[in-house]
């Protein structure tokens, strides 16, 4: 074969930007030789608001609209991000009352847990399999049914806010979400036998989509990702934040680093999830304010800073980069979130050799989401 | 791979005989949750038009639009809102001051014309206007600061063994705190009489220029010292955080502002056009009024005199309000500004009627502003008794330095700022001081917060006590006999008069009866020719809209022109004249 | 006095001897302001002659007969003497006064009089008194004593 009849036999294929496969609105350009895929190259922009620009012109309180948008499956890791980085700055962190903290805690492991349902389902559904996905949404909707009851909207909540949360529990709350929990854990084993006990999913996704160990240090790799090689990194337990450290919690890892290691590190920490939020709600005090006195918010400045602060969303560690210069806006932040290292750094090194039917389903067991790489 | 793998997926099937994973909707869309943030409502009654929603929200979504004539404390407008652009953050129900603005939990409307998706909640009726669930402000999370910063004073046992002011002022931390509460509505503004710039300033003072504030301040208020010390401050009770907190501490932050100079005339350096070069005007009455008028023609080139019957400048700043409330280093400090922009004062002297038709035919003005000088007479028996006096003349008495005996126990009749002012001031001079009012302490026009500090010194209010005569006894006292009253109600709307209840009398044995009832106009000095035009049947004058009277040139403004007889409405009517003249000056220069 | 026509004459010529009054105080006042004030109020005693000249042509319906709760507030106040230099206190003062003693004379009519129908006039009368004082009372109220 002649080079010539070589690049004859190359073909160049645009996956995305609108495609049931894609994980949002991304495109991946992708050079085949049959159909393995010698070279991709990612393509994002196609969502691109500039939340991070926005925010130097708002005043504080204003921003909580905006960051809800950086992720659509799980805003609210955002929320407390923001909230936190700036009651940090202004010195507010020491007025949060304990009830919001934990309020807040079980507002954030409620958004993983909905998020977790979503991608698990999202796993096989780039395999073609749709039976989990619709039962798995529908798990999720429940946990949505309780963030509509409590924050007063199904998906974006701007919930949390300065000094604590918008609104109390309402009544009745808990005995709902348990409700909801009991529903979902019923319901697992029917979806284990869909997923983990499936033959095509077992062979589409052991072995494939494997992340070497060497990476994690030198893409900055987190999350799922890294507790399925099998290494205990948890933002939560190493760096404990809100109520975090006062919960029985250990990061759960598993091995192989496969597509498959990754879902079923997924499918562990959906169990772990529904512990921590029983946990939560059995520790959670009944009474106390839910907000600490805030300052007139329309005129609020605090004084020049910096910081980063960071959580474990349920893609990995985000984090939030906050400057600010003494007026009453921020004057910079940079959203630190896992998309960016696993859906372009660590995407575009997966690639080659991948088989174009791999792609989605590697896509998703990286849970990327493209409006948190463009901000 | 075991045959596990390949038979458990069938699994699945079993859900075609289970129970369903979704749920069956019928009978329509399902019902927002109970704090849902679906289209919003408003209490249109309870809005006040301030449009802090509008302020808040970092879309742009909602514009304030005119739907009726504004009135006091109500712009008039009402919030619209754009869907085009609301992303139902409810920041705009949770900021709302008056806690009119909500969200119903109903979330499904569709329509082919995209333009309905603006309306005015409230207004333009809609389905779920009545909803009684979705999202609403909830007491306990705030956006806005409700809480004053507490205003320093003198202990009550220490006030009345001193003349030292009362209040103590904010300390420039309290200042920034304090002006940081301002959500800039501006409806204060409207409210004051003089439209201070109030959101510019306090927003000055927020962000620490001081110096800026007082520049701000001086646009339209010579006196704002006095104003910040005892101004009847209408702004206060409009501030839209006052609806569901404490108002702005409007009065306070001016008072810190100007307090933060001793030399005015080194931050204000006014840029306005000299209109009046080569022109004189002659003010009559020394008070806010007067002092405004020469001011603001002052520096715009005018010659200005004014002619003041007392010792000094000031008017009823001067000799009515008690120098625990506004000392006299605070009225010399604003007097040597207008000294500074060269007003000349002709002190000591009262103009009298041929005087005044001379002034109208020397001057290119004439400004007049001598105030309510006449005391309203008890009428009761008894009242030329010796020991029977007006309250303005102690208050005169005292503030002019002159020695006053009020003895040791003292009724003062009224409910007014003056008879506050005398109460106080009696206290001050060691005597038992009972206020005997008419009607009910709500009713009282004096200011809330001078009621409550004149009971902390120890004064004892009576009221529904109807003066029925005054008697001498023998060992030389005097006896205050009242009888009690009710309140009736005769016309809706209006405030309940009292009605003696007849046949019951009660005594109060005291050494002086301090009457502090109103005062009147007196105005019998002005020529026949002029008084016939200009006063009305109360005998108090009117005025145009450029402030000047029926006699061409004469222009009048104070307390006998407009009906709230306070200092800020009389800085508002010298505003009024300063405009007029300065436009017919102009108008002449053409 | 015998019919209602003569009782209505005489309650006619009363209301003119006020409006004479009022315009001969007007004429001589002094102070600013107060000759209007005088003359507004011979305008209301023109006022109530023409409405007793009406009933009296059978063009009104009959006085009101429901008692008319004043304030009370002139009985214990000192009189006061015609002046030319009265001020508005005094001429609020004085007209509160004239409209009581009027009161007075009608309530004291009626009790003289044995004849029910005339009685109901009387008392009438004197209802109508009673209001013009009201209205006396409530300006004093409200601008005599404004502070009290």
């Amino acid at each position: 074969m002649t080079e010539q009849t070589a690049l004859e036999r190359r073909v160049q294929l645009w996956f995305g930007p609108q495609h049931p496969g894609i994980t949002g609105n991304m495109a991946v350009q992708a050079w085949l030789e049959g159909d393995t895929l010698t070279s991709g190259v990612t393509h994002v922009g196609y969502l691109h608001r500039g939340f991070e620009k926005l925010m130097e012109r708002r005043k504080f309180i204003q921003s909580f609209p905006i960051v809800c948008r950086i992720c659509v499956p799980e805003p609210d890791t955002n929320e407390w991000l923001l909230a936190a980085s700036i009651e940090e700055l202004s010195g507010l962190d020491k007025e949060v009352p304990e009830k919001a903290r934990w309020i807040r805690t079980l507002f954030l492991e409620m958004s993983r847990l909905s998020s977790m349902l979503m991608v698990l389902g999202g796993h096989v559904g780039a395999m073609g399999l749709g039976t989990a996905p619709n039962w798995l949404i529908t798990l999720r909707d429940y946990i949505l049914d309780r963030f509509e009851e409590l924050t007063g909207a199904r998906v974006y909540h701007m919930y949390v806010t300065y000094g604590g949360v918008r609104r109390d529990l309402p009544e009745g709350f808990a005995e709902r979400l348990e409700a909801n929990l009991q529903e979902i854990e019923s319901k697992l084993p029917l979806v284990d036998n869909v997923i983990f006990d499936s033959a095509v999913f077992r062979k589409r996704a052991i072995g494939v989509g494997v992340v070497p160990e060497e990476w994690v240090d030198e893409l900055g790799l987190t999350g799922p990702i890294v507790r399925a090689m099998g290494i205990a990194r948890d933002t939560r337990t190493d760096y404990p934040y809100e109520k975090y450290g006062e919960l029985d919690i250990e990061p759960m890892t598993t091995t192989g680093s496969d597509i498959f290691a990754r879902a079923w590190m997924r499918r562990l920490e959906i169990a772990q999830s529904i512990d921590l939020i029983r946990q939560i709600l059995a520790k959670m005090p009944t009474e106390g304010p839910y907000s600490a006195k805030l300052p007139n918010m329309l005129t609020w400045t605090i004084p020049a800073g910096e910081t980063y602060v960071r959580a474990e969303a349920s893609r990995g560690e985000m984090g939030y980069y906050v400057v600010t210069d003494g007026s009453d806006k921020i004057r910079r932040v940079h959203v630190r979130g896992p998309s960016y290292v696993h859906g372009v750094t660590l995407l575009e090194r997966l690639m080659p050799g991948t088989n174009i039917a791999d792609l989605s389903a590697l896509m998703v067991s990286l849970q990327v989401c493209p409006p948190e790489i463009e901000r | 791979m075991s045959l596990k793998y390949t038979i458990a997926p069938f699994s699945a099937w079993l859900q075609a005989v289970s129970k369903p994973f979704t749920v069956p909707v019928t009978g329509g869309p399902r019902p927002g949750a109970p704090r849902y943030r679906g289209w919003h409502i408003n209490d249109v009654e309870k809005c006040i038009g301030c449009g802090t929603c509008s302020a808040i929200c970092q879309n742009e979504a909602i514009d304030m639009v005119p739907v009726d004539d504004p009135v006091v404390g109500d712009s008039g407008l009402r919030p619209k809102i754009d869907y085009g652009r609301c992303c139902w953050c409810a920041l705009c129900v949770d900021v709302c001051p008056s806690g009119s603005l909500g969200m119903s939990n109903e979330y499904v409307w569709a329509d082919t014309d995209a333009d309905v998706f603006r309306y005015i909640p409230g207004v333009d009726e809609k389905p779920w206007d009545d909803s009684e669930l979705g999202w609403r402000r909830e007491e306990g999370f705030e956006l806005v600061d409700h809480d004053r910063v507490p205003m320093g004073m003198l202990d009550p046992d220490e006030r009345t063994q001193t003349w030292a002011e009362v209040v103590i002022g904010y300390t420039e931390e309290q200042a920034r705190v304090e002006a940081s509460r301002c959500v800039d509505c501006g409806l204060c503004v409207a409210a004051c009489p003089a439209h201070m710039h109030i959101p510019d300033y306090i927003g000055a003072i927020r962000d620490g220029d001081d110096a800026r504030a007082v520049q701000i301040i001086y646009d339209n208020n010579a006196m704002p010292e006095m104003c910040g010390k005892v101004c009847t401050r209408r702004c206060e009770s409009v501030c839209s955080i006052g609806v569901q907190g404490d108002p702005l501490a409007i009065r306070w932050l001016k008072r810190y502002a100007t307090e933060r100079f001793d030399n005015l005339a080194e931050v204000l350096q006014p840029q306005v056009e000299r209109v009046g070069e080569g022109r004189t005007v002659a003010v009559i009455g020394g008070g806010p009024s007067g002092l405004t008028v020469a001011y603001y023609l002052a520096i715009r080139g005018f010659e200005v005199t004014v002619h003041e019957a007392l010792p000094q400048v000031g008017g009823a700043t001067f000799f009515g309000i008690p120098r625990y409330r506004f000392p006299m280093s605070s009225l010399e400090k604003q007097v040597d500004l207008l000294k500074s922009a060269g007003v000349k004062f002709v002190l000591n002297h009262r103009v009298d009627g041929d005087e005044l038709t001379r002034m109208l035919a020397e001057n290119d003005a004439v400004f007049m502003g001598v105030g309510l000088m006449k005391p309203m007479a008890l009428r009761a028996p008894g009242e030329d008794l010796p020991g029977v006096i007006p309250a303005l003349d102690m208050l005169r008495e005292q503030n002019l330095g002159h020695e006053v005996d009020v003895g040791e126990k003292v009724v003062v009749v009224g409910g007014g700022n003056v008879a506050i002012d005398a109460s106080r001031i009696s206290r001050r001079l060691g005597a038992e001081v009972t206020i005997a009012y008419r009607r009910r302490v709500v009713d009282m026009p004096a200011d809330d917060e001078e009621i409550e500090d004149a009971e902390a010194e120890g004064v004892e209010i009576v009221t529904q006590a109807i003066p029925l005569r005054v008697e001498a006894t023998e060992d030389g006292k005097l006896d205050f006999v009242w009888g009690p009253a009710e309140m009736v109600q005769e016309e809706e709307g209006k405030r309940p008069r009292p009605k003696l209840i007849e046949g019951v009398e009660n005594h109060l044995v005291v050494d002086r009866v301090i009457v502090a009832i109103g005062q009147g106009p007196d105005l019998d000095w002005l020529p026949t020719e002029i008084s016939e035009k200009i006063c009305n049947k109360w005998g108090y004058i009117e005025v145009d809209e450029t402030g000047m009277t029926a006699v061409e040139g004469l222009y009048a403004g104070g307390d006998l022109v407009n009906d709230t007889a306070d200092a800020i409405s009389a800085i508002a009517d010298g505003l009024r004249a300063v405009n007029g003249i300065v436009d017919k000056t102009r108008a002449q220069h053409v | 006095m015998k019919s209602f026509e003569e009782i209505l004459d005489f309650a006619i010529d009363n209301e003119q001897k006020a409006h004479d009054l009022y315009m001969d105080i007007a004429e001589m006042a002094t102070r600013p302001g107060m000759r209007q004030t005088f003359l507004e109020f011979a305008a209301q005693e023109m006022q109530h002659r023409e409405r007793l000249e009406a009933i009296k042509a059978g063009k009104l319906p009959e006085l009101d007969q429901a008692r008319v709760e004043t304030l009370g507030l002139s009985e214990h106040l000192v009189d006061v003497p015609v002046e030319k230099d009265m001020d508005y206190q005094s001429a609020l003062l004085f007209a509160m006064k004239a409209e009581q003693r009027a009161y007075d004379l009608y309530a004291g009519l009626a009790k003289a009089t044995d004849d029910p129908n005339l009685v109901t006039l009387f008392e009438g009368l004197a209802q109508e008194e009673l209001k013009h004082k009201l209205h006396f009372e409530r300006e004093y109220d409200d601008v005599v004593l404004g502070d009290n």
